[in-house]
């Protein structure tokens, strides 16, 4: 029997690790049955399976080694245009509010969630600290704060990259942020006390003895030596 | 702890007889130099070399900086609050804005600048007893609350049984690790590295990368002075002065440039920006500071003040002397046609 699967893929790229599914289920069509009008972006031919696989390998490795470019071009314009990448997500839940924390993670090994986050949808979208516009998205124009994944919808895995991206951006310089102000008042430098200027060494290490007068060669006082073994003859051999 | 508690009496009784003695020094000195001649006292007095401390540099630097208030206090990116409304009189208003002035003051405070410190090298003991007993250093710190950082004792024990006081390094990553001051790292950010450091400042982001360097190091540490050193290089190479001003680092900016004798451009930019008071007073300044300069000997022998000062100046030192006597010139127009009209 011919199984016709529906697979609703919303944007245009593949998911990266969709394909590994639908290359399991055999998917054919038949001219004689009445063919339902597939929408534009319907995939059912094993061959353009095979395109797109190809295609999402050269996308993996086409922005990995320069992220930045992908927000450049065409393809990035005509999807989100002007809107941040998150904008128009709306995440799946039961109820009226949303629960606190986002999904932990959308892609488990090979396996991609339904409804996955703005990040993991787009394989080309890389999270990496020389990406300033991509992290400039994720960062409030009026409080400078990072927005929490509540509101742009990403999953936990892909909000820490995101922190520690935007962190070591703002470390290199790339990233602006608001410094606090420093106080310089009552406070003395002239390095004059004993914790941080010179102390003079002990005269005995300027003669050039040894720290300890016990660290060299001590010969005992002879009287004292005879004084001593007198109070103990009874115990000396 | 007992033990750092008795050393530390004892430098402390040994820094106060040292005191004593330099005390006593310090009178039979003064005793001996009222006996020397005059001339001697007029030329400590006319002061060696001005310090960016004194009374004199110092208002001349805060007249320079400027204070425009809606740069000092333009918006900040921090918490959002709701706006607050007031409704007020002119006498209130009038008094706002005093005590705006007053804050901006406040806020456009210049950073010190101070020479280099010195290392720190001490051995306090040597117990070669000590020796591989361990593989890793240890260090002591006196954690006490209530004395300044600069007075705490930090010593290291090597492993092979030297006590030494820690070096500047280690002291402020380990105070920084005991007493933690906010946004500073223990290790300093990458941004201070000399790539980034240009990066930053092709994006004109000069202000901020010294604002970093105040919360980062401290104030007479080497990092302080050399990124301090490149941004006012950087500066005056491309000329973006205004960049500073009406904020707390053009005081230090102008201090830098003065005493590297490279003050043509901030003087052109000055005149530029039609600011010609400003640019008698960093002339001014410049006599201050190097004294035995022609154009300082000319001044004083013809008391020049005013737009005189910067004629001499041009003339004397500057590279850029026609730009320098045309803005002149153009000023004394307008002087001219003001006082005829």
């Amino acid at each position: 029997m011919y199984r016709l699967r529906w697979v609703f893929v919303p944007w245009s790229s593949p998911y990266k690790t969709n394909l590994s599914i639908l290359q399991r289920l055999p998917v054919r069509t038949c001219p004689g049955l009445p063919l339902l009008v597939p929408p534009s972006h319907f995939y059912c031919k094993a061959a353009s399976l095979h395109e797109d696989a190809v295609q999402a390998a050269e996308a993996l490795s086409r922005y990995k080694d320069r992220p930045w470019d992908y927000l450049e071009s065409e393809e990035y314009i005509e999807r989100y245009g002007t809107s941040p990448v998150w904008e128009g997500y709306r995440r799946n839940h039961k109820g009226g509010i949303p629960p606190q924390k986002t999904r932990k993670t959308c892609i488990r090994g090979d396996k991609i969630c339904g409804n996955p986050c703005p990040i993991c949808r787009d394989p080309n979208i890389i999270i990496h600290h020389q990406n300033v516009k991509l992290l400039q998205q994720f960062i409030s124009p009026h409080t400078g704060m990072v927005y929490d994944s509540t509101q742009t919808g990403v999953c936990m895995k892909q909000q820490k990259k995101l922190n520690e991206a935007i962190t070591t951006a703002q470390d290199h310089g790339l990233l602006p942020f608001q410094i606090p102000f420093v106080e310089y008042s009552g406070e003395d430098y002239s390095n004059s006390h004993d914790a941080v200027g010179t102390t003079p060494s002990p005269p005995s290490l300027t003669i050039g003895d040894t720290w300890y007068k016990w660290y060299s060669e001590m010969t005992p006082d002879e009287n004292q030596v005879a004084k001593v073994k007198k109070t103990y003859k009874a115990y000396l051999k | 702890m007992a033990a750092l508690g008795t050393a530390r009496c004892l430098f402390r009784s040994y820094s106060r007889a040292k005191n004593v003695q330099k005390s006593k020094q310090m009178l039979a000195r003064c005793t001996t130099r009222t006996l020397c001649s005059a001339t001697q006292d007029n030329a400590l007095s006319d002061g060696a070399k001005p310090q960016f401390t004194d009374p004199a540099v110092q208002d001349i630097l805060t007249r320079i900086t400027g204070l425009d208030l809606q740069k000092v206090f333009r918006p900040i990116k921090q918490e959002l609050k709701p706006p607050t409304y007031k409704l007020m009189t002119d006498e209130q208003l009038q008094q706002a804005m005093e005590s705006a002035k007053e804050e901006a003051k406040k806020l456009l405070q210049m950073p010190p600048v101070l020479p280099e410190r010195k290392p720190i090298n001490d051995v306090l003991s040597e117990d070669k007893i000590l020796d591989g007993m361990d593989t890793a250093k240890y260090v002591f710190t006196d954690i006490t609350y209530d004395i300044p950082h600069r007075e705490r004792f930090i010593v290291v024990r090597e492993p092979n049984g030297t006590l030494r006081k820690a070096t500047w390094e280690e002291r402020d990553r380990l105070i920084q690790t005991y007493f933690p001051k906010d946004k500073r790292k223990i290790v300093p950010p990458l941004i201070f590295k000399e790539e980034n450091l240009k990066m930053v400042f092709s994006q004109d982001r000069h202000e901020d990368v010294l604002n970093m360097c105040l919360v980062q190091f401290e104030p007479d540490s080497s990092d302080y002075i050399r990124v301090h050193a490149a941004t006012y290089e950087d500066l005056e190479k491309h000329g973006k002065y205004e960049l500073l001003r009406s904020t707390r680092h053009f005081g230090g900016m102008t201090w830098y440039l003065v005493n590297a004798r490279r003050v043509d451009g901030l003087i052109v930019d000055l005149l530029k920006r039609e600011l010609l008071q400003d640019a008698v007073s960093l002339v001014s300044l410049f006599h201050m500071v190097h004294p035995h300069s022609e154009s300082a000997q000319e001044a004083a022998s013809q008391q020049a003040t005013g737009t005189d000062l910067l004629k001499i100046y041009a003339q004397k030192e500057s590279q850029r002397a026609g730009y320098i006597e045309l803005a002149l010139q153009a000023y004394e127009q307008i002087a001219d046609k003001s006082s005829a009209a």
